[in-house]
């Protein structure tokens, strides 16, 4: 698994289960998302066959700014009933008993959910683009988690999105670092030469953003700015999915900095078993001449080292 | 896996990974590029198993493979809940008697490759109990005895205030997967003819988790059935899964015989005869006495073979009746001088059976000790891994 899925693969398991399930059963669920999303799938409280799905979206009121509430009524309209609760920003209803014939295609354009909201300010910037303006768009930002942002700013010829990221870590930063590093080199490559340009600045901040107040300029921070050309969003099919995969750079990256790190764990523990084949080695040799045996052919069979699989540290103590 | 909170897991997947076949013949060093992202987890490593070998990286209970978890977990974060570990706290789940080592492994991968806020390692016993808390009219004590029983082997375990006494866990090989055997013996025997041979076990397993019920007496159940089949005997539907015909199977004796080779077990097997009831009152024998009561009077079922009907009530009969013969014994021996008080026998049967482990870790991580007790981030960085050996809950015993 290179890249992560755009949908929420848990929440479109659970609504799909409820749409199959025969009877109505009473059920409360809670769920996330990346990004502090939370999701809650609840029975309505007079009508078993209703089900409500609640959505928590701390940045939805940023995003309606720039369009969210039109793209989920073009998605979700047939759904979309009034927020029952203050904690939610979205809420959804569906009648279980007077559902479309694919129920898996609605789970699953339901879980795109959030995908559908975050991709606003994207649409928005796209569209100025298309209207053929002069000078740079409004600078859109979207702060999708605390101290970290997405900014989208449309201009006459390009897009640009760039991603403030923070490392919890000091190991993550330096991983990040290397890994945001590769992103810009593999670019030069031949094959590759359609991709966004990306650019990649630690602590400073880019041009386009540095005049907005209350930036963090320390070393946990990191800037990502992806450039994007009309071939990335001239065509509505390439679009959605630049889309799809923009937003989700910041979970990507974390995602593979883990994956790096687990790679690397498993590297060390093959050196520890190679090291401790090495120490076992080293043991004296217990056994004895009178242990040694003759083989059948008149030849001096002598016991070859100890190469035990079982290398753990502890057995190695124990034997001593 | 799943979210606290929730009544029933989101995930229920097997603990296996299927990786690529070709092995690279310098090992681990010459992987360059993104090999090691190249794999499946759960029910997917099953349905790919022609190009993925599968490897099952917990082995009784216990991690064997660290290197496989460490990627499972990954993916299972990562793809199947989609959240960002850094924000989150975990709680893992460990069997009875594990290694303290194995406690500092898991820490170390939870804390330095996830960089997760908090985790804490329950002991599956100690969560079974917890999750019979929402049965009725129980203690909602953590002293109690836990019968797991799953589909490889079936553990007893006495818990004391949490904490699990390790010198008296008893285990029986007998668990869900002799029951279907079991089953499937019983229908071959009775000359269920058209069931086809490659669906045999899953038609058995069916059955036995639609009709089978735990009697009372074994010979009045085979009367009754004798005098009215037309009652007791149930017609099983199936549909062949090769050529999608539809036949019936006859499903009689089989109904109360599957769940009573826990009761008799040389129904099945000829080198373990002692009946369930019997381990679980030698087990509660060999507690320390002043926690007996308290283990006899919360007796707690969990794991997915022990959802027969009235499991639960056959159990505590037996039981009830060893202990009673017992004190009446002694009580003769004492010539009438002595008066012991009555043993109280309670087994608490209740809903969450099946995923009872899951559903006390989720009872548990809603309340707010669950924070205080976890090891957070923090600590970790300032003590190391051996945080793990510690329990909180236990601080004001100590």
């Amino acid at each position: 698994m290179i890249l992560l899925e755009p949908n929420s693969y848990v929440l479109e398991e659970t609504l799909l289960a409820r749409f199959n399930s025969e009877k109505p059963e009473v059920v409360d669920i809670t769920l996330v998302d990346f990004d502090n999303v939370i999701y809650h799938v609840q029975t309505s409280a007079e009508q078993r066959t209703l089900l409500n799905l609640s959505v928590e979206m701390k940045y939805f009121n940023e995003v309606c700014a720039y369009g969210a509430e039109s793209i989920l009524q073009r998605e979700y309209g047939d759904y979309l009933v009034p927020v029952a609760n203050s904690q939610y920003q979205i809420t959804l209803q569906f009648n279980l008993e007077q559902l479309p014939a694919d129920k898996a295609g609605l789970a699953k354009h339901v879980s795109m959910l959030k995908r559908n909201v975050l991709a606003s300010p994207f649409i928005r910037a796209f569209e100025y683009w298309e209207s053929q303006q002069e000078g740079a768009g409004p600078l859109m930002a979207t702060h999708y988690r605390e101290n970290e942002a997405i900014y989208v700013q449309a201009q006459q010829d390009r897009v640009t999105v760039i991603f403030s990221t923070l490392f919890q870590e000091e190991v993550d930063r330096v991983l990040g670092k290397v890994f945001l590093q590769e992103f810009v080199d593999a670019r030069r490559q031949a094959a590759i030469q359609n991709a966004p340009q990306v650019f990649y600045s630690s602590r400073e901040a880019p041009l386009e953003i540095r005049h907005l107040p209350g930036l963090r300029q320390d070393e946990s921070v990191g800037y990502v700015s992806f450039v994007l050309f009309p071939r990335h969003f001239a065509d509505a099919e390439v679009r959605e999915k630049t889309i799809s995969q923009i937003q989700l750079f910041r979970d990507y990256l974390h995602y593979h900095i883990k994956c790096a790190k687990a790679y690397m764990h498993s590297r060390m523990r093959t050196r520890v078993k190679e090291f401790l084949k090495v120490i076992n080695r080293a043991k004296p040799d217990r056994t004895t001449a009178a242990s040694e045996k003759r083989t059948a052919s008149g030849r001096y069979f002598r016991p070859q080292f100890r190469q035990s699989s079982a290398t753990s540290p502890q057995q190695v103590e124990g034997e001593w | 896996m799943g979210f606290a909170g929730n009544t029933d897991p989101q995930f229920v997947i097997p603990t296996v990974i299927g990786l690529p076949n070709q092995q690279s013949r310098y090992g681990i060093a010459s992987k360059r590029g993104i090999e090691d992202l190249d794999f499946h987890i759960g029910d997917e490593a099953t349905a790919n198993s022609k190009s993925y070998n599968l490897n099952y990286p917990i082995r009784h209970g216990q991690i064997d493979n660290w290197d496989h978890m460490e990627r499972y977990w990954e993916q299972s974060i990562f793809k199947y809940m989609c959240c960002e570990p850094e924000d989150h706290y975990f709680l893992l789940t460990e069997p009875p008697l594990n290694a303290p080592e194995n406690r500092e492994q898991m820490a170390e991968i939870f804390f330095e490759s996830f960089n997760v806020q908090g985790l804490y390692i329950a002991v599956q016993a100690v969560l079974a109990l917890a999750a019979s808390w929402t049965a009725k009219g129980s203690q909602q004590t953590l002293t109690g005895t836990v019968i797991d029983s799953g589909d490889g082997v079936t553990h007893v375990i006495p818990v004391a205030e949490g904490y699990v006494l390790g010198s008296s866990i008893k285990h029986i090989p007998i668990a869900g997967r002799d029951i279907t055997a079991f089953v499937q013996q019983l229908l071959r025997d009775h000359g269920e003819t058209n069931i086809p041979p490659e669906d045999s076990l899953d038609i058995a397993r069916r059955i036995k988790e639609q009709y089978s019920y735990t009697c009372h007496d074994m010979a009045k159940e085979f009367h009754k059935f004798d005098t009215e089949p037309v009652k007791y005997y149930k017609q099983f539907d199936a549909i062949n899964s090769i050529n999608q015909q539809s036949y019936t199977v006859d499903v009689g004796y089989e109904r109360f015989l599957a769940p009573e080779i826990f009761f008799n077990p040389e129904l099945v097997s000829s080198n373990f005869l002692t009946p369930l009831p019997e381990v679980v009152d030698t087990c509660i024998q060999v507690s320390p006495i002043d926690t007996r009561r308290g283990l006899y009077s919360n007796i707690v079922l969990s794991g997915g073979s022990t959802m027969f009907k009235d499991f639960g009530k056959r159990l505590q009969r037996d039981i009830k009746r060893l202990v009673d013969g017992r004190v009446k014994k002694s009580e003769e021996l004492s010539g009438g001088r002595l008066q012991a008080k009555p043993i109280d026998v309670n087994v608490v049967a209740h809903k969450k059976q099946r995923h009872a482990v899951w559903f006390g870790g989720s009872i548990m991580a809603c309340t707010d000790q669950f924070y205080q007790f976890s090891h957070t981030k923090a600590e970790y960085e300032e003590y190391g891994p051996s945080i793990c050996r510690h329990n909180r809950v236990f601080e004001s015993l100590a």
